[in-house]
């Protein structure tokens, strides 16, 4: 899900004040470190992705919104 | 429409098919990147076992003393037990799963952590929330709203909970363009 596409959701949900901030990159390494990426799949993506994306193949992002009081 | 909705069964089952399917804890590595040592201090070594967040959300929650806060996709409850310390026994840290072999490990932790006077832990499903309405002030999630095949559903039940006022911090991974396909349709990447 691309950050926009996360935020136009809050809002349609009735969520204020959306802000995503805490940018970080996530890249091939990171996502090996987690059991739910296979070893298959974590091989997949380091042939496919290009080699200089594989350190951001995607974001970490923490995200606050408010329900309006 | 039925196809989609046999997608998003089969999305459901294949996220709580990886979960299920953890032997052990497999999280330290990743803990050790997310949280800070004094956090880590502060839960029991199996919750951060048990860490398969992306982020820390409590860090960024601004959670106050006796605040009710609720924690989407619990997993092993490193995030419900550092909110249950910051919320402190005046407030409640609820804890909410799929798995109830996850909500099992949360209060485990949570008791070893001793946090377990003012935190529970809830099996159910993040788009059909098992709370009333406005019953909570902060919702934290973490890497949790992409596994759910229907967010907008989940993102309106986190509303529907939420009292007016009530706050998100939710973290989580966004991605910008296009994975290949071969990444984009691989089972455990849904999961991951």
């Amino acid at each position: 899900m691309a950050e926009r596409v996360f935020a136009g959701k809050l809002e349609r949900a009735g969520f204020a004040d959306v802000w995503v901030g805490g940018h970080r990159p996530f890249g091939i390494d990171q996502a090996a470190l987690y059991p739910l990426f296979t070893s298959e799949v974590i091989q997949v993506m380091r042939q496919t992705i290009p080699v200089e994306h594989q350190d951001h193949v995607a974001t970490g992002v923490i995200v606050k919104a408010a329900k309006p009081g | 429409m039925a196809r989609d909705l046999m997608f998003q069964q089969e999305i459901k089952e294949t996220v709580q098919q990886a979960y299920a399917a953890i032997a052990t804890g497999a999280g330290e590595t990743v803990a050790r990147r997310l949280y800070s040592d004094q956090e880590l201090a502060d839960v029991s070594p199996g919750a951060i076992a048990w860490a398969l967040g992306v982020g820390n959300p409590v860090r960024y929650a601004r959670l106050q003393p006796g605040q009710a806060v609720l924690d989407v996709g619990s997993g092993g409850g490193i995030d419900t037990i550092l909110a249950a310390k910051r919320v402190d026994s005046q407030g409640r840290a609820i804890g909410l799963d799929v798995l109830e072999e996850m909500c099992e490990r949360g209060r485990g932790h949570a008791a070893q952590a001793g946090v377990e006077g003012w935190t529970e832990f809830r099996q159910g499903e993040m788009e059909a929330i098992p709370l009333p309405d406005e019953s909570v002030d902060v919702v934290i999630s973490n890497g949790v709203l992409n596994l759910s095949a229907r967010k907008s559903r989940a993102l309106a039940e986190i509303f529907r909970v939420l009292r007016p006022g009530g706050r998100i911090c939710m973290a989580d991974l966004t991605v910008e363009g296009e994975l290949p396909p071969e990444v984009a349709n691989d089972q455990s990447a849904w999961a991951g």
